[in-house]
C-alpha cells in the first residue's frame, strides 16, 4: 500500500489572489516533504501554477455562479499529483486547449505546452460543470 | 512582487523581487513602458531576486523587449536563477533573451 505523505488545498474564487494563495501553498507543501528534490519541486510548482493561471485568465462562468478554483496537491512515495479545478466553469474551447509552443514573438499561448513538458501526465477530464486538470510528475 | 528601478550612463535597471507570475506581469510592463518613455531605451532587468516566473511572466518580458527595440534599443537580463533558466530553455526563449550574469555585466561590451 502506497499512502500520500503530505496534502495541500485551496478553494476561492478565481481570482489574482487565488495565484498567490496557491503558490503559498505548494511552498508549505515542501515543508512537509523536504525528501522532495529541487528540481521536482520546481517544475511540479510551475505546472501547477501554470495550470491555475489558465482557469483565472481563462475560464469562464456557465451560468451565474462566478468561477471558482479549486487544488488539492499531494505528495506520494514516487509521485506529485494535483488536481487544479474550476467549479461552475464552461467547457473550454478547443483553441484555448493549443499546446505547441508560439513563435518567440508571441507574448501568451505558451502555457499549455510547459506544463506537458514539466510534467509526466497531463489529464484533463470534465464533469458535473467543473473542468479539472490532473497533473502527475514521478520522483 | 515589488519593483524599482535605476538609471545608469549607459542603460537602466529594473530590478524585480518575488514572483514574476500573472499578478506582477502587467507592472513589469508598466514600469519598463515608464522607463523608455523616459529615455532609456537600453533596459537591463536584474531577476537576482525573482525566484518564480510563469508564462504571463516570460510574456511580459518578451513585450518589454519588444518596447525597448521599438525605442531603439535593447532589453537584457541579469541574475537569473534556476526556475527562471528552467522556464525560459523549455520554452526555447533563452535564445532570444540572453541572460548576462550581472546587470553591470549586460550591456558592458558595448
Amino acid at each position: 500500500m502506497t499512502e500520500v505523505i503530505a496534502h495541500r488545498g485551496f478553494h476561492g474564487p478565481s481570482n489574482e489572489e487565488a495565484i498567490e494563495a496557491i503558490h503559498n501553498e505548494l511552498d508549505a507543501l515542501w515543508d512537509d516533504a523536504s525528501f522532495v528534490p529541487d528540481m521536482d519541486r520546481m517544475t511540479f510548482a510551475t505546472a501547477v501554477i501554470e495550470a491555475a493561471a489558465n482557469i483565472v485568465q481563462h475560464a469562464l462562468p456557465a451560468a451565474e455562479k462566478p468561477v471558482e478554483i479549486d487544488v488539492e496537491i499531494s505528495v506520494w512515495p514516487a509521485r506529485l499529483v494535483a488536481r487544479v479545478s474550476a467549479f461552475n466553469a464552461r467547457e473550454p474551447f478547443a483553441d484555448d486547449m493549443q499546446a505547441s509552443m508560439p513563435d518567440s514573438e508571441a507574448e501568451s499561448g505558451r502555457g499549455l505546452a510547459l506544463i506537458e513538458a514539466l510534467v509526466t501526465t497531463v489529464t484533463f477530464e470534465r464533469q458535473d460543470g467543473t473542468n479539472t486538470w490532473i497533473l502527475t510528475r514521478n520522483t | 512582487m515589488q519593483f524599482s528601478y535605476e538609471v545608469n550612463d549607459s542603460y537602466a535597471e529594473v530590478k524585480g523581487v518575488g514572483r514574476l507570475n500573472m499578478v506582477a506581469a502587467p507592472k513589469l510592463r508598466e514600469v519598463v513602458a515608464e522607463v523608455v518613455a523616459g529615455g532609456s531605451s537600453r533596459v537591463v532587468v536584474n531577476l537576482s531576486e525573482t525566484d518564480f516566473m510563469d508564462s504571463s511572466g516570460l510574456g511580459a518580458l518578451i513585450g518589454c523587449l519588444k518596447a525597448a527595440r521599438q525605442a531603439g534599443g535593447d532589453l537584457r537580463i541579469a541574475g537569473v536563477q534556476p526556475q527562471v533558466k528552467m522556464v525560459l530553455e523549455l520554452t526555447n526563449m533563452d535564445r532570444v533573451l540572453t541572460a548576462y550574469p550581472t546587470a553591470e555585466a549586460a550591456f558592458g561590451d558595448d
